[in-house]
């Protein structure tokens, strides 16, 4: 039996395969499926902040921000809990990033405010004294795109089914409501005046109210999430 | 020739050449037997595509490593790994534990100097990216905390009550829970206002008003009474616990909840840290 097997490459190749493949198929893949769910109480990004995270990656802060805590003393010193695989359930894709020139900001939400990020974006040194972060006042003008940002909701809620319209956790209430793209864009905008209204700056409020969000709004709604 | 005379040289040499005549006598050896070299020893049955191999047994050492291997295998697959399983998260947690025992026995009974340093540390970390290096708050961003209350502060206080601290059912946990909106009005609540923002000092009228109003709660000499309502003279241990347990949603912005993110000494330090801030003024 085996000497055919020597005979024919192609099987014996697939054979080999199999017997490496076993062990990880076994041992990886039932555990990886366990981690990857979303841990308990994880909602979807609402519309409003899966456009702030299209302008996190557009404007490349991965670059010089990470969006993982380690388990190690230090770094839940200073940014708190340990990041679990299942909080990355609704990253696509995954922001954890390898360098950082600055902070973390996986739990960001939890430390830094509205009207704080809104005073950093527009000239960072003045709110840390020797920052080297640039400056973003672009966006403080640049109107958010919520039409790609809803083709990104609508093709994960169809094609990986997430929760969307769905009542997650169980209260009998929809949590993270989708929709048509009007009610959407009506739930964004609602969105976007309460974290204007944070920031305190009248100009970011106004656009708003004239229907445009800019795109800085998006962002901070975005980074409040990160908790 | 001078460098024979040294012996680790002609011990190398006498080596090189040992090497060399090993080598030589090595492959004239195995050259010879598979020129003239007979097989003696019994094929096995099994050929592979007319490749045949003898019958040997296995090399006694290599046997062993074998045996060894499949008691360490079982060892390892009954005992060795269910007991003694590696985990990243399990020596996190034997790190924090360490780490907190050895940090609660060393501060145990901080001295003012210890709590100044330590504080001084939290907060360049923790407050200064809001409330500014020199605690100023950044021109109006956040509480200006080498300054108890200014006046404006207590005038939305006094008008909107807990309301304006973040949330009208009591914010803060203190014992005396929510502070009613709306106790005085008009020129009394500026009177009162000035008086506190003042530092308790001039003002006959808001200090008659304070007597008369607010020392119930916070007490005569505005000092809360032993931790009852906030303290309105200066930030003491309770106002900064409570402050950093619940955060605040005032008249200036939102500072968010450090809950669980600083022990208890280290509350404590920065303070002492801040009230120090004060006393130098
Ligand atoms: C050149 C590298 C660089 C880039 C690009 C960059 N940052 Fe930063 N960022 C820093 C540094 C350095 C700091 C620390 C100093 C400071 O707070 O300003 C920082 C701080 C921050 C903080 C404060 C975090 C804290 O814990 O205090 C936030 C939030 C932040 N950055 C968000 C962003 C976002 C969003 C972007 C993309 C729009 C971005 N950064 C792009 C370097 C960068
Ligand atoms: C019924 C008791 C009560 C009375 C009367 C009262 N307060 Fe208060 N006050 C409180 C409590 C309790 C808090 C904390 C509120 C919270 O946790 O939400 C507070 C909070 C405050 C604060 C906010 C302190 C801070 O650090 O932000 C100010 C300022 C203040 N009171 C001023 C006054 C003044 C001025 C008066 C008199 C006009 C007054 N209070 C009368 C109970 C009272
Ligand atoms: C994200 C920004 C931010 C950070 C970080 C922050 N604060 Fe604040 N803090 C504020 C703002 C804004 C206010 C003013 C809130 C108001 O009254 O509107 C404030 C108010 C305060 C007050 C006044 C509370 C009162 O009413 O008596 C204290 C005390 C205080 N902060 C202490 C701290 C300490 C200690 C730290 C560090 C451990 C810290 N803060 C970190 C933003 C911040």
């Amino acid at each position: 039996m085996f000497s055919w097997l020597e005979r024919n490459p192609f099987f014996f190749a697939v054979g080999v395969f199999i017997v490496i493949a076993f062990a990880g198929l076994i041992e990886i893949v039932p555990d990886f499926a366990q981690q990857s769910r979303p841990v308990a109480g994880a909602k979807p990004y609402t519309l409003l902040q899966l456009a702030g995270r299209q302008v996190y990656i557009k404007e490349s802060c991965n670059a010089c921000h990470s969006q993982l805590i380690r388990p190690f003393k230090s770094e839940t010193d200073r940014y708190g809990m340990y990041s679990l695989n299942g909080e990355y359930a609704y990253d696509r894709p995954f922001l954890w990033g390898s360098k950082r020139t600055g902070p973390d900001l996986h739990r960001v939400g939890n430390y830094r405010t509205s009207d704080w990020h809104a005073n950093h974006f527009w000239d960072p040194p003045a709110i840390v004294p020797g920052s080297i972060m640039p400056a973003y006042r672009h966006l403080y003008k640049n109107v958010t795109d919520l039409e790609t940002a809803y083709a990104e909701a609508l093709t994960v809620k169809k094609v990986f089914n997430v929760p969307y319209d769905k009542d997650i956790d169980g209260d009998g209430k929809v949590d993270v409501p989708l929709g048509t793209f009007e009610q959407a864009k009506k739930q964004a905008l609602q969105d976007a005046l309460k974290v204007a209204e944070e920031t305190k700056r009248k100009d970011l409020v106004d656009m708003v109210k004239q229907g445009k969000i800019p795109e800085v709004v998006a962002l901070i709604a975005y980074l409040n999430r990160l908790k | 020739m001078n460098w024979l005379s040294d012996n680790v040289n002609r011990l190398a040499l006498l080596g090189a050449a040992a090497i060399l005549i090993i080598v030589i006598g090595v492959a004239a050896k195995y050259f010879k037997q598979i020129k003239e070299g007979k097989s003696e020893g019994v094929l096995k049955e099994e050929t592979w595509d007319g490749i045949g191999e003898y019958k040997n047994n296995s090399p006694i050492g290599w046997s062993l490593a074998f045996m060894g291997t499949i008691i360490w295998g079982a060892w390892y697959w009954l005992v060795g790994y269910p007991l003694n399983a590696y985990s990243q998260i399990g020596e996190y947690n034997e790190e924090v534990a360490a780490y907190n025992a050895k940090f609660e026995s060393k501060w145990a009974n901080p001295s003012k100097e210890d709590l100044l340093g330590m504080g001084e540390g939290v907060f360049l970390v923790q407050c200064s990216p809001c409330h500014g290096i020199d605690a100023t708050g950044i021109e109006g961003k956040a509480q200006d905390l080498t300054h108890r209350l200014l006046k404006n502060e207590v005038l939305s206080v006094i008008q909107k009550g807990s309301g304006a601290l973040g949330n009208p059912n009591g914010q803060f946990g203190y014992p005396l829970g929510m502070m009613p909106p709306g106790l005085l009005s008009g020129a009394d609540a500026e009177a009162v206002a000035e008086y506190v923002a003042n530092g308790f000092k001039g003002n006959d009228k808001g200090a008659q008003l304070f007597q008369s109003t607010c020392a119930s709660c916070h007490g005569p000499d505005g000092r809360g009474q032993n931790g009852m309502a906030p303290n309105l003279r200066e930030y003491d241990d309770a106002i900064i616990k409570h402050v950093l347990e619940h955060g605040k949603h005032g008249i200036i912005g939102h500072m968010p909840s450090f809950k669980g993110r600083l022990t208890p000494v280290q509350e404590k330090a920065v303070a002492t840290y801040i009230r120090s801030l004060k006393e130098g003024a």
